[in-house]
């Protein structure tokens, strides 16, 4: 490790430890480093927007971001919400199934778990406290542990990052995810079972099953997305990023034709929103960008992979460790950091060990996306605290069932490559 | 003045969203001329990557809050007042000066671009580079900015709440 890489590491660390925005540290830092090597200052510039404009990918994640805005201004989570409780509320726990089966389908829309916290938490939250059936923490808890589930099921913004720090196939990442995103939806209803019995919860009124057809015509709309999306890319038809474009569209149609939700001032305060998270994810992206550079030029990866060659070690151990790794740093920092900075230094290893890339993809994606409800630095957690005022100390106490349950359904996955892979190869993925 | 800034801002959150809009549309465009009618624009792209690029750097030095920014604030909000002070004055100071280090390196690579145009549509490439330099020079400004008002006794949270404020009904 050089000095230029220490004082980098350093001053990056000071930075983020005293709450400086990431982006900003990263490029600060990354000035540092070209500073102490001796290098032209202006490196950090061109990086950046190197990175940003020669990558027609990345246009993948602005569109996303307005699929989701867009879906989030309709009266879409309204209706979800009305079909989920019509087929999953009979059951014991009726409310928390709702709770899981939304978020599944919302992830099938938004690509981003902030997002369904955003759009469905406050709803779900209410819905789920009504008459003190439910206490408030176990409320919050399962709301933003569901929403993990988000970026699991395709469309997914930190699979696109993952796509482009790794150049795996975003379509096979996509049909990657499904499976797991499924395997996760069914251990947090079984928990959710178990919980309900525990605390006794009564059960709901059930829908009648005449009214089901009339509920599920209502969320129809909403329903066809994700089915718009893959037929669009598995089709052959259209690129990932032409389906995000595409998904956006059709969710804008839907929130102001179908559902009539949309006025003038709602469209410009969507794009207030879209434009706000496009700028802030772009620049976390961007300066990313700098320090895979810089990792680069360190010679990082290689050398881990060289020093891993020594030490010969056995494929799957490499995945736990390399697993347990990226929870402790998911408690930590923020998941597309890890994913743009993080992985990168390990997918010459990986390679060498000959490990999947898109295995290793998925596997390392519902890993971070732990990390987003995991304390002291879960972002879901704090999006839900200032979206529905539920204090950060309740939602932590409550959350450690659903991590441990989530955690479980990620070692199946590491031990059953299966259960990801399956899938992409139904549809010619040679791995 | 605060009536000024956030005046400014709208007009700032306006432009952005306008570009995203543009790209958006710009996109759907492209798909358009190369599903329905069978024949690709060429300079689509471009135009949505030059957008994109717009997006982020006007975004990053206009409309993005302190709020806004993915950080890392558990300890930050945890402190007491005097090492949050600190804190906030050592980032911002640290922020700044980086930026401004690098401006003149930063400025010379864009102004290198003079003589290259975008291939497509022939915008000369300084141009759509230099949405990097408003970006460093705004970022420089803000929190040098932000550095004297701290220095002069401000609590940062008190800050951070009034940018907030000011951009009132989003969110």
């Amino acid at each position: 490790m050089s000095i230029a890489l220490v004082s980098c590491l350093m001053t990056l660390i000071a930075l983020a430890t005293i709450g400086s925005p990431i982006a900003l540290s990263m490029i600060v830092s990354a000035v540092v480093y070209l500073a102490v090597k001796g290098q032209d200052l202006g490196l950090a510039a061109e990086q950046i927007i190197q990175g940003l404009y020669d990558s027609f990918v990345i246009l993948a994640i602005p569109l996303f971001i307005v699929a989701a805005n867009f879906m989030n201004a309709g009266t879409i989570s309204d209706r979800l919400t009305h079909f989920c409780l019509a087929i999953v509320g009979r059951l014991r726990g009726g409310m928390g199934h709702v709770n899981v089966v939304t978020s599944l389908i919302f992830a099938g829309m938004s690509g981003s778990a902030v997002a369904d916290v955003v759009g469905m938490g406050k709803m779900s939250i209410d819905m789920m406290i009504k008459d003190n059936r439910y206490p408030l923490g176990y409320a919050a808890a399962i709301t933003a542990a569901t929403a993990v589930i988000g970026p699991i099921i395709p469309p997914s913004i930190p699979m696109v990052l993952y796509a482009i720090v790794s150049d795996a196939s975003i379509g096979y990442l996509f049909l990657g995810g499904v499976m797991p995103g499924l395997l996760m939806t069914a251990a947090m209803m079984a928990l959710n079972s178990y919980m309900a019995h525990k605390m006794n919860v009564p059960l709901e009124e059930p829908v009648p099953l005449r009214e089901i057809p009339a509920v599920t015509f209502r969320a129809l709309p909403a329903l066809l997305m994700p089915v718009i999306l893959l037929t669009g890319i598995y089709g052959g038809a259209t690129t990932p990023t032409e389906a995000a474009a595409i998904a956006a569209a059709y969710a804008f149609f839907v929130a102001a034709i179908f559902y009539r939700a949309l006025s003038f001032e709602t469209i410009r305060r969507v794009m207030h929103e879209s434009a706000r998270s496009s700028a802030s994810v772009g620049l976390i992206i961007g300066s990313a960008l700098i320090f895979n550079y810089i990792v680069a030029s360190e010679n990082i990866p290689a050398q881990v992979a060289n020093s891993m060659k020594g030490v010969d070690i056995a494929p799957i151990v490499f995945l736990l460790l390399l697993n347990f790794l990226f929870l402790i740093l998911g408690c930590l920092l923020d998941a597309s950091t890890i994913i743009l900075v993080i992985i990168p230094i390990f997918i010459p290893t990986v390679k060498a060990l000959g490990i999947d890339l898109v295995h290793f993809g998925v596997v390392a994606v519902v890993n971070c996306m732990i990390g987003l409800i995991t304390p002291p630095y879960g972002v879901l957690l704090f999006v839900l605290n200032a979206v529905t005022g539920v204090p950060l100390r309740v939602i932590i106490q409550n959350i450690w069932p659903w991590v441990w349950t989530l955690v479980a359904s990620l070692l199946l996955m590491i031990f059953f490559p299966e259960i990801v892979l399956w899938l992409p190869k139904q549809f010619g993925y040679q791995g | 003045m605060d009536r000024f800034r956030a005046r400014f801002e709208t007009v700032a959150l306006d432009i952005a969203a306008i570009m995203l809009g543009a790209l958006f549309i710009v996109f759907l465009m492209q798909i358009a001329a190369r599903y329905l009618f069978n024949a690709p624009l060429l300079w689509t792209l471009e135009a949505c990557l030059t957008l994109w690029l717009w997006v982020v750097f006007w975004g990053g030095a206009f409309i993005l809050r302190e709020k806004d920014h993915v950080r890392f604030d558990v300890l930050y909000e945890v402190v007491g007042l005097r090492t949050r002070r600190a804190f906030a004055f050592v980032s911002a100071v640290a922020l700044g000066g980086g930026f401004l280090a690098a401006l003149p390196a930063t400025w010379s690579y864009i102004s290198f671009y003079q003589i290259k145009r975008s291939s497509v549509i022939g915008i000369r490439l300084d141009i759509v580079f230099s949405v990097y330099a408003i970006f460093a020079v705004a970022l420089i400004v803000r929190y040098f900015w932000r550095a004297a008002l701290i220095a002069r006794g401000a609590d940062p949270q008190v800050l951070d709440a009034r940018e907030a404020q000011d951009g009132r009904a989003i969110q």
